[in-house]
């Protein structure tokens, strides 16, 4: 259907006889918003590292648009834009000073290309105030118009919401989904705010101690109406609630704040209230809710390991 | 080739605009002021010659040999300055007035400053992108490793030349105030290897600077291996000021060795071999030093090139 922007091929790095990518596989789609997460320390900025070539391979590899970036660096970083984690600039030299500064190093950049980027980041009016003096919402968006310079087919921005304020996370969010769908640019994002990835992306890899243990579609996710969902009923008396649910329907419950909660398909939610209100039970709310990605994903590694 | 330029062009920019740098510029016009204040007030060494200059040195060289006979303690140098003065009058060179010309000449040892100026630079030019996380961004463009270390080593070579320029032109500029101008290139006789000879004064300055320069590239380029290996600023210039001010007192503390040639240090002051001063050891040629200095300027190089391409960047 696309064309592969990005293709990870069974990726591992070493550091010592430590494995700490265990042998990656994954590609990653032109127009497509990838969002990768994970706990800290699961990997994510060593394997956003390795893309870029900050660090070496140490088996396996890594194709941007047929290049590989072990033997082909120069031919396939020219399609990265990149921030790895902060979007860190020179602090003595104004912004438009960093843009042009980047921007010498790469081949073909004009100086209305510079001009556009700033626009597209909304940068005008600080352009030329010392990046010192920027706050840290400031900078990143400087970093995004860096990353934009060379019209990148991949861009990889390490937590690019990280210090923006409610209006500029909007702003990026949409700048993003622009870029996804109208440059068909792939971008990469890693992040530990699930929601933020939710609302961004549109399919989702979670990464565990050097690991892929899921991957999510997120569009799928809302699609599928016989999923299964948590619903949670506060009826009176609950444990004669809870006791009907296991005599007729065979669903385990849980207790919570004065909740009767489960997981079933939305689809069975009208059988349970009419067997509810059929034994006297007074039904007084009655909440559906898809399981969010959090959910997932703290199913996936298990509460405990975050931190 | 192209690339190559724009980065030399990103890396002096970077240079400049910082503040330190135009901060060490001030201490250098304060320093040559201070400098050419000093040699103004304290005139030693300058006396006058009118027409009759050959009689006047005569005169000079009469009241020297009375205060000899006077005084056993004048020995040496009137010994000497008769020397002179009679090689002056012999080769019929007039004595030249102390000038703008000779007020640079004398201030050569301004070229240590010149040093630890660019040993400033040198270290801190790799290790600042660390310290400002920058080395990320400059890392992922289209342009390998080898280049970008290289066009850094040339921006910083390029910065020593600019400040050196800087230093002659302030210096000439304070001399030629103070003292003025005695012609393009007047001539001067020095005492070189206990012989008298006859220069020009610009080939004197260029030969002064030069030799210093020896001394300025090699600390310069060791200064910029630590920060590349350690990526540590402060690391990098300590050692590399330590070393340059230690560096002759290792050697003499060694003389004894035979090793003791082999020491950098023992070979980067090339006026040795020119002043009649003479090496640490006596087997040492200048040849030999030049090949020691090439080898270890290669093995500087070389590990500041394998520690910049082949480590990984993390951890900023």
């Amino acid at each position: 259907m696309s064309e592969t922007a990005m293709e990870l091929k069974q990726l591992k790095k070493k550091i010592g006889s430590k494995e700490i990518i265990k042998g990656l596989d994954f590609e990653i789609q032109k127009g497509e918003v990838f969002g990768f997460i994970g706990p800290n320390g699961a990997g994510k900025t060593t394997t956003i590292r390795m893309m870029v070539g900050l660090m070496g391979i140490t088996e396996g590899e890594v194709v941007i648009q047929g290049q590989s970036v072990k033997s082909n660096f120069k031919k396939a970083i020219q399609e990265v834009g990149a921030i790895v984690e902060n979007p860190e600039m020179y602090p003595f030299m104004t912004g438009m000073q960093n843009l042009k500064h980047f921007a010498r190093m790469t081949p073909g950049i004009t100086r209305e290309r510079i001009d556009e980027v700033v626009g597209l980041v909304g940068m005008e009016n600080a352009i030329k105030t010392k990046v010192g003096r920027y706050s840290l919402g400031m900078r990143q968006r400087l970093g995004i118009a860096q990353a934009l310079l060379h019209k990148p087919s991949i861009l990889i921005l390490d937590e690019p919401t990280n210090g923006l304020d409610p209006a500029g996370i909007r702003h990026i969010r949409k700048y993003i989904r622009r870029l996804a769908s109208e440059e068909n640019v792939a971008v990469i994002i890693s992040s530990h705010l699930l929601t933020e990835i939710e609302l961004m992306c549109d399919r989702i890899g979670i990464i565990k101690n050097g690991e892929m243990i899921g991957f999510e579609s997120v569009n799928e996710q809302d699609a599928d109406d016989d999923g299964s969902r948590q619903i949670a009923i506060e009826a009176e008396p609950s444990d004669k609630a809870a006791e009907l649910l296991k005599e007729r329907h065979g669903i385990d419950v849980e207790m919570k704040e004065g909740f009767v909660a489960f997981e079933a398909s939305k689809t069975f939610v009208p059988q349970i209230v009419t067997t509810l209100v059929n034994e006297e039970v007074l039904v007084y709310r009655v909440e559906v809710s898809k399981a969010s990605v959090e959910d997932k994903f703290f199913d996936m590694i298990g509460e405990n390991v975050i931190g | 080739m192209g690339r190559l330029f724009s980065l030399i062009w990103n890396e002096v920019a970077k240079i400049y605009i910082q503040k330190s740098t135009w901060i060490m510029y001030i201490f250098i016009i304060l320093l040559i002021a201070g400098v050419a204040a000093l040699s103004f007030f304290s005139d030693v060494n300058n006396n006058e010659y009118g027409d009759d200059w050959k009689a006047e040195l005569e005169a000079e060289n009469e009241a020297l040999t009375e205060e000899m006979q006077e005084s056993e303690f004048a020995g040496d140098f009137n010994t000497q300055q008769i020397e002179k003065n009679d090689y002056h009058i012999e080769n019929d060179i007039k004595p030249a007035e102390y000038d703008a010309w000779q007020f640079v000449f004398e201030n050569s040892m301004l070229s240590s400053f010149i040093s630890l100026l660019t040993i400033i630079v040198a270290g801190g030019i790799v290790a600042n992108e660390f310290k400002w996380g920058t080395i990320k961004q400059l890392l992922i463009r289209p342009i390998s490793r080898s280049t970008i270390l290289l066009s850094k080593y040339i921006s910083v070579l390029i910065f020593a030349l600019a400040t050196l320029a800087f230093v002659l032109v302030l210096s000439w500029i304070a001399g030629a105030m103070l003292f003025g101008v005695q012609g393009l290139n007047p001539e001067m006789v020095l005492r070189k290897g206990g012989e008298l000879q006859a220069s020009t004064v610009v080939e004197e300055i260029i030969s002064s600077y030069g030799f210093k320069l020896v001394n300025l590239f090699m600390m310069t380029t060791f200064a910029f291996m630590i920060s590349a290996i350690f990526r540590n600023s402060a690391l990098a210039i300590g050692t590399a000021v330590f070393l340059m001010m230690a560096g002759t007192s290792i050697v003499s503390f060694f003389a004894d060795r035979v090793w003791v040639k082999y020491i950098l240090f023992a070979n980067t002051d090339l006026t040795v071999y020119t002043s009649g001063m003479g090496p640490v050891r006596d087997e040492m040629t200048m040849g030999f030093s030049i090949v020691v200095l090439v080898v270890y300027w290669v093995i500087l190089m070389a590990a500041s090139w394998l520690a910049f391409t082949k480590r990984d960047v993390a951890g900023n």
